[in-house]
């Protein structure tokens, strides 16, 4: 469960004060599928940055999991991105020269998994993407939909709560962003909670949810009958619709 | 090339300028304080010595045995060495000059200046050399007024002994310092116990055994010869016979008489060469730091040009394809080395000249001549054009096109 | 973790490997530079007989007179040798645990073996306790006793280097040798003595080779052996004979006491100022405040000078150089780790803290340092030997590495690269985990 109250956050420089997000408020419950949308320089990136402990904000609450996140040091934040939230980017950000196996390896490194734990886990985690055949091949042998799955797998891989994607499939072709989509949708189907920032309208339509951001305020959020889901929706999509308001 | 741009831009990134700043300032102040005990040191060691080094021949003899008869033996050896072709002079003597080892003695203008106290004349204090009649030839000294020893002067002398000698020859340092003129000859100099001896000969100039004692130029020969059984010889030959005159001793000078020991026959440029090694260590030394110093300064500007120009390999592609020429890509590269640069002198012309009071403070090392220091500041700007110039044509030649490219 | 984080530093260094590279250049380069200087500075300035430095005591006494002292440009200072008289006067005392008088000469020993040509031994002219007092190791046979000091035996200890030379290194203990036409007995053979720096002596050549043969000083009593070191005289009293010189106010010979306590220390430098007293009385002792002296060890090299000062100014600069290659690693690293920050960002988004990152650069920067300690001290051999070429034989002895200096080397180095690193280190740790991960 997370749960953002009247969150606002202030970029100041010596000229400037930019409100990138300002009282901002968003309630996602476990299970769901949410879509942030918006067009460029709304705050859809801020809000993940901050949903993700990336980055500070400057007022508001922020409730992760039950845990009021505001309060915590650095030390904090880093354990609790690393074992509740995985994170999938746009350009995917593995790390060249490491392979498969690696990449996926990085974040369980950091919980201070045993050897034969982290083994499993990476091997499940490239099965679940369809990689585990290829463990030992560098990011660069790859083409850039299987770079994602393996980005994905790494997310997967520390078994989070929450996964939060900004632009999955914003480097792929359609082919490519589907099957990738597909793949995020089964592993929501399983339990984990997605939250996707993305400003193509034809993805969010996947998610149970969509938010819109507009200058750094949630704006409206849709009704389902404006924006059908076009995927069945589960038995859990009547709860989640009616939540954040 | 617009400075301000360029300048605002290494403001931005305040520490890699100011390290680079740093490591001239230290650069500078190391190589030209190095450079400057190095040209002291240079011309300490080639200081004129007044004698033949180049064409000299030293060597010891040891008595030993139990039917050496000293007399015999000295005037054999010096007679057979002055017979040898080529050979210009043959003297005995106690110690040699510039070998950093040898006597000195005081004297005195006058005579009662050890009677009475508080006397007005100076004490003098002088290198003294006990050598034979041909000493002017053995050691190829400039004679200026006078003449040398008769041989009747030159007599046999002990270790201990209370007399002073028949007559004296002494460098014009020594005749200015001890009677005010060098228009000495004639006069009478006084040992220390207040025996005279009279001036028969001024030379023009003779160095005496240490390098690095300030009154190196009073030397003062007497007449005479150690009386044994240890002494040395010089022998000075025509230019360039020196190696033949030397190969001819060795081969048959031992050989001559079994009751003696002939020990390093050297040339007398190695034992010049030894008693200034420590300045030619430190000048060797010295000008190895500064080529080490000026390499690892050059390679961290060549270093850290090179990488600045790959991480804006983008950047610069997008300056060429707005416009830039090449030259204006090179042109940014220099100017930016230029300026940061012309901090590290600024810094380090103070750093130059606090170093120095160190060194003049804890070394009495002289103080730094001022032109080493604009000299010193050229040096450094040539050497960052130089080092920065590769990376800057590197990046020169960077594809306007590489600013469309992704990634 | 640091298996893992030495892996990440391998491939890092490898990434970018030419700027590894100079790195290792430039902190081996410093730190070659450094330890060249520092080997030759340590050797010149240790102790060359540490178990006992701080008991062995060289005495001095002041028996100059005007016109002017004895160092006329550093007028407090006394003669470092004592007269003839005055060491034969103080081997009375019996204050001291043991005590020594010595003075060089070189005698020219011929070999019985006619293929040995005649050589030149330098000899220490001295008395019993030299060899307790300054510990020296018999490889046969041992030192003379008191006996033979006051009855001027014509005995010899050898230095193993001469005992090889002339009896091909065998027990050669009941043999004689011919010196300057006498024969002695020998009655010991050292085994291999070299203090670095030689601390008798020490103002003449601290860095000489130790002598080849030690005789009774009494002996040359009567002998009349030229001294090798330094003689000063004064006096106008005339020296025309070797008993004159004997006992005259020159001074030539060295004199060494060991003081194994405090206590004792003062009762002997009370003893001193009596005997000077005493002395004055006599008519000797001129000046005033003719005072006595006496230096341990350490003392007595800083005392003589033995370190040349050409090394300071040297190990300033090369100091100097070592700060200049250091602040070039900490560009070079600032350079490098701020490419390495899109990396650093994306860690940190995947959950390593702050020091889990610090840790894994300072690893890197530990290896780099370690490469450079290695090349330091590949250097710093190089170094050695250009120090010991261009110095024409003078410093042999002080261009060897002893284990506490490579290891300090190594130390320093990994040290210095860590300090280096360190502020670049926290630099990238800085790193706001969100700002590269949108941007490539």
């Amino acid at each position: 469960m997370l749960s953002m109250q009247h969150i606002s956050k202030v970029y100041r420089t010596e000229l400037v004060e930019t409100h990138a997000l300002r009282d901002f408020s968003l309630e996602v419950n476990d299970g769901e599928f949410v879509a942030v949308t918006g067009p460029s320089g709304s705050g859809k990136t801020t809000f993940l940055n901050i949903a993700g402990l990336l980055e500070s904000f400057t007022s508001g609450t922020y409730v992760l999991d039950g845990l009021d996140v505001s309060g915590l040091n650095d030390n904090e934040r880093s354990r609790i991105r690393n074992q509740k939230i995985g994170f999938i980017f746009q350009s995917f950000n593995l790390i060249p020269d490491l392979d498969l196996f690696d990449n996926v390896d990085v974040p369980l490194r950091y919980r201070g998994l045993k050897a034969a734990d982290r083994k499993e886990r990476i091997h499940n985690a490239l099965e679940t993407v369809g990689l585990a055949s290829r463990m030992k091949h560098l990011p660069a042998q790859l083409s850039g939909g299987q770079q994602q799955r393996v980005a994905i797998a790494r997310a997967l891989a520390g078994d989070p709560h929450f996964l939060l994607a900004d632009e999955p499939t914003g480097n792929l072709d359609s082919l490519m962003a589907r099957q990738v989509l597909d793949l995020l949708q089964e592993i929501n189907e399983k339990g984990t909670t997605i939250i996707m920032v993305t400003h193509d309208a034809e993805l969010a339509r996947r998610a149970h949810r969509n938010v819109q951001v507009l200058d750094g305020q949630v704006t409206d959020l849709e009704a389902p009958d404006s924006h059908p889901l076009t995927v069945a929706v589960d038995n859990d999509a009547a709860d989640n619709l009616s939540a954040g308001a | 090339m617009p400075i301000r741009p360029i300048l605002s831009a290494l403001l931005r990134n305040k520490t890699g300028a100011v390290l680079l700043v740093l490591q001239i300032a230290i650069t500078m102040a190391v190589i030209v304080n190095a450079a400057f005990i190095v040209s002291q040191r240079l011309a300490k060691m080639n200081r004129d010595p007044g004698f033949d080094v180049p064409n000299m021949i030293a060597f010891q003899s040891w008595g030993f045995g139990a039917d050496y008869n000293h007399e015999v033996a000295v005037k054999e050896d010096t007679d057979y060495l002055a017979s040898l072709p080529g050979v210009l002079g043959v003297t005995t003597t106690a110690s040699l000059p510039l070998s950093n080892s040898g006597s000195a003695n005081t004297f005195a203008a006058t005579g009662e200046e050890f009677d009475e106290a508080g006397a007005d004349t100076p004490e003098i204090v002088a290198n003294t050399y006990v050598m034979n009649e041909q000493v002017l030839d053995a050691l190829g000294v400039e004679l200026v007024a006078g003449r040398t020893f008769y041989p009747e002067e030159v007599s046999y002398r002990t270790p201990q002994h209370s007399s002073f000698a028949p007559s004296v020859i002494m460098t014009r340092d020594l005749a200015i310092e001890t009677y005010g003129t060098e228009d000495a000859l004639g006069k009478t100099l006084y040992d220390g116990l207040g025996n005279p001896a009279e001036v028969v000969g001024i030379i023009e100039n003779m160095q005496g055994a240490w390098v690095d004692w300030d009154d190196l130029t009073h030397v003062l020969l007497m007449p005479g010869i150690a009386a044994g059984p240890f002494l040395r010889y010089i022998v000075r030959v025509e230019p360039g016979r020196r190696d033949e005159v030397m190969r001819v001793i060795e081969e048959t000078l031992p050989a001559r008489n079994s009751e003696r020991m002939i020990r390093r026959i050297q040339p007398f440029t190695e034992i010049v060469a030894r008693s200034y090694r420590r300045d030619h260590s430190m000048t060797i030394l010295l000008i190895a730091t500064v080529i080490m110093l000026v390499s690892i300064t050059s390679l961290g500007i060549i270093g850290l040009a090179s990488f600045a120009v790959r991480q804006r390999t983008k950047q610069i592609g997008t300056r060429r394809a707005i416009g830039a020429t090449r030259r204006d890509i090179l042109g940014y590269f220099m100017v930016e080395n230029w300026l940061v640069t012309t901090g590290g002198v600024l810094l380090g012309a103070l750093l130059t000249v606090a170093v120095n009071m160190w060194l003049v403070d804890a070394y009495s090392l002289e103080k730094l001549d001022w032109a080493y220091i604009p000299a010193g500041v050229l040096i450094l700007w040539v050497l960052g054009q130089l080092a920065v110039l590769v990376p800057a044509i590197r990046a020169s030649g960077i594809a306007p096109a590489i600013a469309t490219r992704t990634v | 973790m640091f298996l893992y984080n030495l892996r990440l530093a391998i491939k890092s260094i490898r990434r970018n490997l030419s700027l590894s590279v100079l790195m290792v250049a430039a902190i081996g380069i410093g730190i070659g530079a450094c330890m060249t200087v520092v080997t030759v500075y340590y050797m010149m300035s240790g102790d060359p007989i540490p178990h006992k430095s701080d008991r062995l005591f060289a005495v001095q006494l002041n028996n100059w007179e005007a016109p002017g002292p004895f160092d006329q440009d550093r007028p407090e200072r006394l003669p470092e040798l004592l007269t003839y008289q005055d060491a034969m006067n103080l081997m009375e005392s019996d204050i001291p645990t043991r005590k020594l008088a010595m003075h060089a000469s070189g005698l020219t020993l011929d070999p019985a073996n006619p293929d040995i040509n005649p050589m030149l031994t330098t000899t220490l002219f001295t008395t019993t306790d030299f060899f307790a007092m300054f510990d020296l190791p018999f490889q046969y046979g041992g030192a003379w006793d008191e006996s033979a000091d006051s009855s001027a035996a014509e005995v010899a200890v050898i230095s193993r280097s001469l005992n090889e030379t002339v009896f091909g290194g065998e027990n050669s203990v009941g043999e004689r040798i011919s010196l300057d036409n006498r024969e002695f007995l020998i009655i010991g053979v050292l085994d291999h003595w070299e203090p670095v720096p030689r601390f008798y002596s020490a103002h003449n050549n601290a860095f000489g080779e130790t002598d080849d043969a030690f005789i009774p000083l009494s002996v040359n009593a009567t002998w009349e052996k030229q001294n090798f070191g330094n003689t000063n005289c004064w006096g106008d009293s005339p020296i025309d004979s070797y008993a004159a010189f004997l006992g005259s106010e020159c001074v030539w010979i060295e004199y060494w006491v060991e003081l194994d306590t405090a206590a004792q220390q003062d009762r002997y430098l009370s003893y001193l100022a009596a005997y000077i007293s005493e002395q004055k009385r006599l008519g000797r002792f001129p000046i005033a405040d003719a005072s006595a002296e006496i230096h341990d060890v350490n003392d007595w090299l800083v005392y003589n000078e033995v370190v040349n000062p050409d090394f300071r100014v040297l190990l300033g600069l090369a100091i100097m150089f070592l700060v200049v290659c250091l602040i070039n690693t900490v560009a070079l690293l600032l350079a490098k780790f701020s490419a390495n920050a899109p990396r650093v960002g994306l860690r940190r988004a995947l959950g390593a803290s702050k020091a889990t990152i610090f840790k894994q650069n300072l690893v890197e920067v530990g290896l780099i340092g370690l490469g450079g300690g290695m090349l330091g001290l590949l250097l710093a051999r190089l170094g050695l030997q250009g120090v010991k070429a261009v110095n024409l034989g003078q410093y042999d002895q002080l261009v060897r590495m002893d284990q506490t200096l490579v290891i300090a080397a190594l130390l320093v180095s990994v040290v210095a690269a860590l300090i280096a690193g360190l502020y670049p280190t926290w630099r990238i740790c800085q790193v706001p985990p969100a700002t590269y991960l949108k941007t490539q």
